[in-house]
């Protein structure tokens, strides 16, 4: 166990004069200010403590001082600790070491503040545009404060990505703009020899919506928890939950313990109804359309619980900062039990039906296979890592809400392919049952909203995590002025998982590319953010696309 | 073990057997507290604006037209049905009706106008005693606003605590950014 001395500890006498400044404003946050040379060591000193990278911070500080800062986020999941790095650097030459050839799934972040603020990355191995439209100008930063949040620039025509060329001998299969597992845009260029994938090349982002400018410069605190909600439309609440605790954080706000049992139902109900999605769509996928039905109609019995309990069937504006905005009654949570009581039965039958479906083991054993070294690497985080014995859950190593005081098991599978997700997800819906069943017993009387004080101070910073069903979803805020963000930035769980899924359709067959990236339960509304890429290592070929496939042909025609 | 399985998945269809709805053909009620519709109760509304104030999709217009003239306007089509106006409403003129079939090709149709005749202090000239603690000065009121009705959009830079009828003049000059 480390404590928050340790690490401080550690970082000094390791780092001396680079390390400026450490401010602990709880015992589970430290933030460590230090020298922009030394961005690189300290991040891989932390990895070596156990560390595991979040996401980055990028946000414009030129009014006060003509810097752009950056903050690279680490979780020490053992320690109940998140570390934040913070440096800057002058806007005239905003140049830092990129973290990503250690820890590649610091990629997307760096392009993304590439785009964004225009800061610069030495030895990024692919600093292409990530976010921003193929056609927005050079040198718009649009996350900077001088650019106005409905500057709406000219569009260009004859401009449009370059897509990563294919390894020699492959055969490059576009795959989209419309998404084949989820329906949402997203372009995937697939590398295939024959059936077998290769790599592939990412470009996603069309439907970046500027959420974090807009809250930053139009709405106010107490709007932002509606927006937040819908970054995703399965697992609002976790972005709104993830939002407020942030903010109650950054205000020093204690918020009743009833709201925050409230708030566990809330998260956990989302959890059953999106895992039994999940595993509708999986069935789909393969398909099987059977478990698509029935997990779907077991499903719809808590959606309409939702819609009773919160007003709505999804988006349940529930959650607000300071806490609930409705109470669950005694009937309301009887009602709930019985709910539970079904569903529990129902999924134990369909479990029991497709445990033993030959056609379902064939379909999802060995496919997807990353190893746990691979998926540690790739900070890859909820079902996903689970199913590859990465044994990492907010819930418990970072309790929030009311979940220090519940008792669940967090499973984790080691068979690494896509049916570990299949089986991580099931006994994770059971898991929730419990989760809420203890909730409602244990609820203690109290209000369910709690008045904020005071203002909030300006430039406090807060970072806050929630387990949500597709795994760990982390909200950075820094306070500001005129009661709103300075800086609030998302990540959603399927923006380091997407990253990752090149490594897992390697080497597999292409029939299997739909449920190999449904298995990580994209969502890319919540994501969009974009791209990666990862293709077999050799020489780099300047064939153009016909070259290639003129060889592929050939090849296979020569009776190979 | 495959067959097994195909019995049990076989079993698992039947029992529960049909359970679509026949909606719209019937009904489809919804429970108590659904949030449909917004309506507005004119006779109960005080011209606050705090609905406006706290609407996250900035869906709730408010334009002073002259110091005892207030136009509200609720534009239905961007309404996200968070309930959060029907629940900052001091006068509870706000309800969330049951109302949930919107679907038109006009999108007047679902938008709600309101003329509100405001009382006025003859001395200061703002619609209410901003002095005193009361609910409406909580919500962060400032007095008077020009928002403009026709581009819908809400101009949260012109708030006055005058009526101010270059401001009214200012916000008819406002223009969508464009490609």
């Amino acid at each position: 166990m480390l404590t928050i001395d340790d690490v401080k500890k550690q970082l000094k006498d390791k780092y001396q004069a680079a390390v400026k400044n450490f401010e602990a404003p709880y015992s589970t946050r430290l933030f460590v200010d230090i020298d922009k040379s030394k961005v690189r060591e300290i991040s891989n000193e932390i990895i070596k403590m156990g560390g595991r990278y979040l996401v980055s911070v990028g946000y414009d500080n030129i009014a006060r001082d003509k810097t752009l800062g950056l903050i690279h986020n680490f979780s020490l999941d053992r320690d109940d600790l998140f570390v934040c790095i913070r440096t800057s650097a002058p806007v005239d030459n905003p140049e830092f070491d990129s973290i990503t050839p250690d820890i590649p799934n610091a990629g997307w972040s760096e392009r993304e503040y590439m785009d964004l603020l225009g800061m610069k990355f030495k030895g990024h191995p692919k600093p292409k545009r990530l976010i921003l439209a193929d056609d927005w100008p050079e040198g718009v930063y649009p996350l900077r404060k001088e650019v106005p949040y409905n500057l709406m620039p000219p569009a260009a025509e004859n401009v449009a990505y370059q897509l990563d060329e294919a390894p020699e001998g492959c055969t490059t299969i576009p795959v989209g703009p419309f998404h084949p597992t989820l329906h949402e845009p997203a372009h995937f260029a697939v590398f295939v020899d024959g059936e077998t994938i290769k790599g592939c090349d990412y470009r996603g982002f069309m439907v970046h919506r500027g959420l974090e400018k807009l809250c930053q410069t139009q709405v106010t605190y107490n709007e932002i928890p509606f927006i937040a909600e819908r970054i995703c439309g399965i697992c609002g609440s976790v972005h709104a939950t993830s939002y407020s605790q942030a903010l109650e954080l950054a205000a020093g706000l204690k918020i009743s313990r009833r709201a925050e049992y409230i708030r566990t139902i809330m998260l956990e109900i989302e959890r059953i109804h999106s895992h039994l999605l999940w595993l509708g769509i999986a069935g789909h996928l393969i398909g099987f359309d059977t478990v698509f039905m029935q997990a779907w109609r077991v499903r719809e019995a808590i959606m309409w619980y939702g819609e009773k309990l919160t007003g709505n069937r999804k988006t349940y504006g529930m959650i607000v900062a300071g806490g609930v905005r409705r109470d669950i009654t005694p009937e309301l949570g009887d009602e709930l039990l019985g709910i539970l009581k079904t569903i529990e039965k129902e999924l134990i039958t369909i479990h029991k039906a497709i445990v033993g479906d030959g056609s379902i083991h064939r379909r999802t054993k060995g496919v997807g296979c990353i190893t746990k070294q691979e998926t540690e690497l790739w900070s890859l985080v909820g079902p996903v890592a689970r199913a590859r014995g990465v044994d990492i859950d907010v819930r418990r190593d970072h309790p929030y809400a009311a979940y220090d005081e519940m008792q669940f098991d967090v499973p984790v599978v080691d068979s690494c392919d896509v049916w570990g997700t299949v089986v991580v997800r099931i006994l994770e819906t059971f898991e929730a049952i419990k989760i809420i069943r203890q909730a409602l017993d244990k609820m203690p009387a109290g209000p369910i909203m709690t008045e904020f004080a005071e203002d909030v101070k300006p430039l406090q910073h807060a970072i806050a995590a929630v387990e949500a069903p597709r795994g760990e979803v982390v909200h950075y805020l820094i306070t500001g002025e005129e009661n709103r963000p300075e800086r609030w930035r998302v990540r959603a769980p399927t923006y380091p998982n997407l990253q990752g899924v090149p490594a897992m359709l390697l080497n597999d067959q292409f029939a299997d590319l739909p449920i190999i990236i449904g298995s990580i339960d994209p969502c890319f509304s919540c994501t969009d953010r974009v791209v990666k890429v990862d293709i077999r290592t050799g020489e780099k070929s300047r064939l153009t696309k016909m070259d290639l496939e003129k060889i592929s042909r050939a090849k296979k025609f020569a009776g190979r | 073990m495959y067959l097994m399985s195909k019995i049990k998945q076989v079993l698992l269809v039947l029992k529960p057997g049909v359970v679509t709805l026949k909606y719209p053909f019937e009904p489809h009620p919804v429970a108590k507290d659904f949030r449909g519709q917004p309506s507005w109760d004119h006779h109960k509304c005080v011209g606050c604006g705090g609905c406006a104030a706290h609407c996250p999709a900035r869906t709730i217009l408010i334009r002073d037209v002259c110091q005892d003239l207030r136009v509200m306007y609720y534009d239905g089509s961007r309404c996200t049905y968070c309930g959060r106006c029907a629940d900052v409403c001091p006068e509870d003129a706000i309800t969330m009706t049951e109302q949930y079939e919107l679907a038109t090709n006009d999108k007047n149709d679902i938008g709600v106008n309101m003329e509100l005749f405001m009382l006025t202090c003859q001395r200061c000239g703002r619609c209410f005693n901003m002095e005193t603690t009361n609910m409406i000065d909580k919500m962060g009121l400032r007095g008077f606003k020009y928002d403009n009705l026709e581009t819908r959009a809400v101009i949260s830079k012109l708030t006055t605590e005058q009526f101010d009828p270059k401001m009214l003049e200012e916000s008819d000059r406002f223009k969508r950014p464009q490609k």
